[in-house]
């Protein structure tokens, strides 16, 4: 309301103060006069700025979009300048009376990457790239994090029953995936597919997945690509607000609950601050014929930021905590080949079970903390300088179920208990610009320490990890091409620490392994953007990234869900290189059509060679005295992955949108001459959504009614039977639809969804889903979301 | 105006701070030989003839589990036409001394069945005589019955069915389950 006025005073003023001068000094009577459209929509822009050359006059269009001024006869140019839109020039001879008009383009996604105030996202550009923010986000809450993210084309996850979702891009995950955290990369467990990322979606305000290799910029994890958790920015305006928003699920009786209060001081203008909460708290996940049995989780987190923020530095401290306890399908709980035979053959649970929030051994329990801490500094002419430094704390105990002779099971202990403590800081400055060039000089530096708590099983040994790194980001910028070249150089020291036994003579003697692995990581990525016309931009992308082995990778042994896993370097031959590097060589071509009226779209194709890839292998069995077990052995190989992104929208009529999306990957083993296992399925989704306007003063406001198919065609591209437990499972198609619709109560506009997926109930097993062996997937499940927004106290002028 | 852009400059550098005084840390801790809590490195099955004599014994003994120093397993050599009692023991003798697992076995018979396979199926006969407090067989006391000579293996199982006991054998998830080879003579 402020703004209009204030808008409409400008306005006046403008029209006073220009627009009145100029017809009390001229004479000249001739009317140039026009008016001033969206290309797309056809509607009039009021309060475009109109400027007649030479001589600056200048008016700015009324509601309709129309502008007239009176001119002598002779030649004029005039630029139409209308924010969010591309400026407009044309030139004129004048007459007689004259009519011009103009209909301006919106402005094309700019190609730095979006700057928003508060926060920076850092989005590099010649990749391709996804992001959920807005009502697309709204309608994932509830869910975590991995499987929110499934809504963008080409990403799936790797899934470990109802609750664990590991994100996978492009047919990537775990140690190939970087997450960023509110610009700090998550460190913990991540190696583990059956470990979900600690992070609370309810944090975020916008998540992004970079899909496609950025190494150089957020180092060699990000082989795959990079899922950017973006919170809420730091309120800029004084007052205090808040946000609450409430969750229920029918399927597993799901509820969840998140709010955040936040602030800008009036006499400090310079001071914000926000607190978040939430908790959650679900049942047993029911498919149609059966309960899953001890699937039920539940989350406490919080997270507050307090900002000092001024324009030339500012100042940012963050802190969240992340709490979680997530039972395993008992079902899921084998101990050697017999058992996994018999549940595989059996093919579902022992018993149909029932609904409960209880949660039994086997579970995890798991805590991640996040502090950091960040500046910015902007030197005027020397750019900008941005320091962070984050330490996070990750706790996971997994409690198995207690066998026989567990003291864990007598004390109440984990079997497993890690305990990982990283450190991380970065400097970045970013030059200002020189002509057509800019770009960033970065450094980096991690140290993480990783143990298990005495008393709990090795899986993983001791290690501790140091990274310094330095990178250079480049960007030349001309008109409709913009070229970005980065470099960036790592050095890394993994040392580690094994607990080993040998028997001597009918005693068990222990032992300490210690090794120190050092390697020089490169990365470097060459990138164009071209904006082709208004509504298509091309992109193309290749770099090179090389990636150190893990320390799970070398040195992880033990029996594990029924499997018996052993790293490279437990058992490599004597004289044999341990596992090496492994170099991925990308090349990502994107199409995107944007800002049409009816159709727009994206098409990204893309290809991953990856030299030495390491993974993991199914090499005969093992004996112990639980019995047989598979064994998977950490092995390399050269591998390529290869697959397109399609994403099109159709508007057939105004409110209307029809939306595909598929995405296909094609992953082999190129030393085998096979397939790879554990590639998602080729994924097809429709929807149909229809929105209707109301009149500005209805109670119900924005409602809307989507309709959406998700089809999956079994995953026929498997390698020999010996590589998986279980051929891989029949294709599904499952439908869903959402109706909402914002309710105006008092000041508040709460927003109200109904969403429901699967909705026919079908009997479905996902590929992915590493528990398919034991259980169907979910059946039907009805979620309810509320959202409110909420403003405390009068609102201040800007 | 030099004095206050030196400012953020000084809290980049204390933000730095932490990450040097974390970095040197000492990192020398070694990973203790804790009790590895959830270790079986020993089954025997003791047998004593019926009519009385020497009590056979047969075991399997891996003391630093998965991998590293293969297992040691003995062989069950029986006499024909005998009936014998059997007691089958689970031990962690990777501790001194040497924990007893059996006793907990027992303690939650509700929980466990101990399963026994003979192949081929008529080397000889294994009936479970002790019973949980729901009436079902439990399998840590046994009689076994011999006829002819032969060769063959006996697999001995303890399953672990925490709330899915019926009686089925092939339900939850193995503690242990070893094979020893069986001479009849």
């Amino acid at each position: 309301m402020l703004f209009r006025l204030a808008a409409a005073l400008l306005w006046a003023g403008l029209c006073l103060g220009v627009v009145y001068p100029t017809a009390a000094q001229s004479t000249c009577t001739l009317p140039l006069a026009g008016r001033v459209t969206d290309h797309e929509s056809g509607e009039g822009l009021a309060g475009a700025t109109v400027v007649l050359l030479p001589g600056q006059e200048a008016t700015q269009t009324d509601s309709e979009g129309h502008f007239h001024f009176h001119v002598c006869a002779g030649t004029y140019r005039v630029q139409v300048h209308f924010i969010g839109y591309q400026p407009e020039e044309a030139e004129l001879r004048v007459t007689g009376a004259a009519v011009r008009n103009f209909a301006l383009h919106p402005e094309a996604i700019r190609l730095q990457g979006a700057v928003v105030r508060g926060s920076r996202v850092e989005a590099p550009t010649p990749q391709a790239s996804g992001t959920l923010s807005g009502q697309a986000l709204q309608s994932t809450r509830g869910q975590v994090l991995g499987e929110a993210l499934q809504k963008i084309a080409g990403v799936t996850a790797i899934q470990t029953g109802p609750s664990v979702f590991k994100p996978m891009i492009h047919g990537l995950h775990s140690n190939r995936v970087a997450i960023m955290n509110n610009g700090v990369r998550q460190e913990g467990q991540q190696w583990g597919q059956e470990h979900g990322p600690e992070i609370d979606p309810f944090v975020a305000s916008e998540l992004t997945v970079v899909k496609g290799a950025a190494g150089v910029r957020y180092g060699s994890d990000a082989v795959g690509g990079v899922v950017l958790v973006q919170p809420r920015p730091l309120r800029d305006s004084a007052g205090t607000g808040a946000e609450l928003n409430l969750v229920g699920m029918s399927n597993n009786g799901l509820g969840a609950a998140s709010a955040s209060v936040e602030g800008n001081l009036r006499r400090l203008p310079a001071l914000s601050w926000w607190v978040q909460g939430s908790i959650k708290q679900a049942g047993n996940t029911r498919t149609p014929d059966y309960w899953l049995a001890n699937t039920a989780f539940q989350e406490r987190n919080f997270s507050a930021a307090l900002g000092w923020r001024k324009e030339r530095y500012g100042l940012e401290a963050f802190y969240s905590q992340f709490n979680s306890r997530l039972g395993i399908l008992s079902a899921a709980v084998v101990g050697n080949q017999t058992d996994l035979q018999a549940a595989i053959s059996r093919g579902r649970p022992a018993t149909d079970g029932q609904f409960s929030y209880a949660i039994d051994r086997p579970y995890q329990q798991l805590r991640h903390d996040l502090a950091k801490l960040t500046g910015f500094w902007k030197t005027g002419n020397g750019g900008r300088l941005t320091a962070t430094v984050a330490n996070q704390q990750d706790f996971r105990d997994e409690f198995d179920v207690v066998r026989g002779g567990s003291t864990a099971g007598r004390r109440n202990l984990p079997q497993l208990s890690y305990l990982n403590y990283t450190t991380t800081a970065d400097l970045v400055w970013e030059h200002p610009h020189w002509g057509p060039f800019s770009g960033s000089v970065g450094l980096s530096g991690t140290y993480q320490r990783n143990r298990y708590a005495p008393g709990s099983r090795q899986f993983i040994p001791f290690y501790t990890n140091q990274v310094g790194g330095a990178f250079l980001i480049e960007r030349w910028q001309q008109r409709r091409l913009l070229l970005e070249a980065g470099l960036r150089l790592d050095r890394r020291d993994l040392q580690t620490r094994r607990l080993t036994r040998t028997v001597v003579d009918d005693t068990l003697r222990y032992g300490v392994e210690q090794q120190q692995f050092r390697y020089w990581t490169p990365a470097a990525s060459l990138g164009a953007v071209y904006d082709a016309s208004t509504h298509l931009s091309l992109r193309a992308d290749a770099g090179l990234v090389r990636r150190a082995p893990a320390a799970n990778e070398r040195l992880a042994q033990g029996v594990h869900n029924a499997i018996y896993e052993e790293g490279y370097d437990v058992s490599r031959p004597d004289g044999a290189a341990p596992l090496s590097p492994e170099t991925s060589y990308n090349l990502g071509l994107t199409a995107t059509l944007h800002d049409n009226p009816r159709l727009n779209g994206e098409l990204t194709v893309y290809q991953n060679h990856i030299d030495g890839y390491i993974y993991q292998v199914v090499a005969g069995s093992f004996q112990t005295i639980q019995g047989l077990f598979p064994l998977w052995r950490t092995q390399q190989t050269d591998a390529v992955f290869r697959g397109a992104d399609l994403l099109l929208t159709y508007a057939p009529a105004p409110r209307w949108l029809l939306s595909g999306r598929a995405a296909v990957v094609r992953a082999r083993n190129l030393t085998l001459n096979d397939y790879l296992v554990f590639v998602p399925a080729d994924r097809f989704e429709a929807s149909l959504r229809r929105e209707w306007t109301r009149q500005p003063t209805a109670r119900l406001q924005r409602p809307f009614a989507q309709l959406s198919l998700t089809a999956v065609r079994r995953q026929d591209r498997t390698p020999g039977a010996e590589y998986d437990l279980q051929a891989a499972p029949a294709g599904y198609q499952l439908f869903g639809a959402e109706v909402g619709a914002t309710v105006r109560l008092g000041n508040v506009p709460l927003e109200l969804s109904l969403a429901g997926t699967n909705l026919l109930n079908a009997r479905y097993r996902e590929y992915l889903n590493r528990f398919r062996y034991y259980a169907q997937d979910q059946g039907r499940n009805l979620t309810l979301r509320l959202r409110a927004p909420l403003e405390f106290g009068r609102r201040s002028a800007r | 105006m030099k004095k206050p852009l030196f400012r953020p400059f000084l809290a980049a550098l204390l933000l730095a701070a932490p990450l040097l005084t974390t970095s040197c840390k000492n990192d020398d801790d070694n990973p203790t030989p804790d009790d590895e809590n959830e270790l079986i490195t020993t089954v025997r099955y003791t047998l004593t003839p019926a009519g009385g004599g020497t009590p056979v014994t047969v075991e399997y003994k891996d003391l630093d589990g998965a991998g590293g120093t293969a297992p040691t397993i003995g062989t069950l050599t029986l006499a024909a036409n005998t009936t014998y009692t059997g007691a089958v023991t689970f031990l962690d003798e990777s501790k001194s001394p040497a924990d007893n697992i059996t006793a907990e076995v027992n303690e939650e018979s509700d929980e466990h069945l101990v399963v026994y396979v003979p192949t081929p199926a008529n080397l000889l006969s294994i009936t479970r005589t002790d019973r949980d407090r729901n009436n079902l067989e439990v399998g840590l006391s046994t009689r076994l019955v011999t006829t002819t000579a032969a060769t063959g293996t006996l697999k001995i199982n303890l399953q672990h069915q925490p709330g899915i006991k019926n009686g089925q054998p092939n339900l939850g998830s193995a503690d242990a389950e070893v094979t020893f080879p069986v001479t009849v003579r």
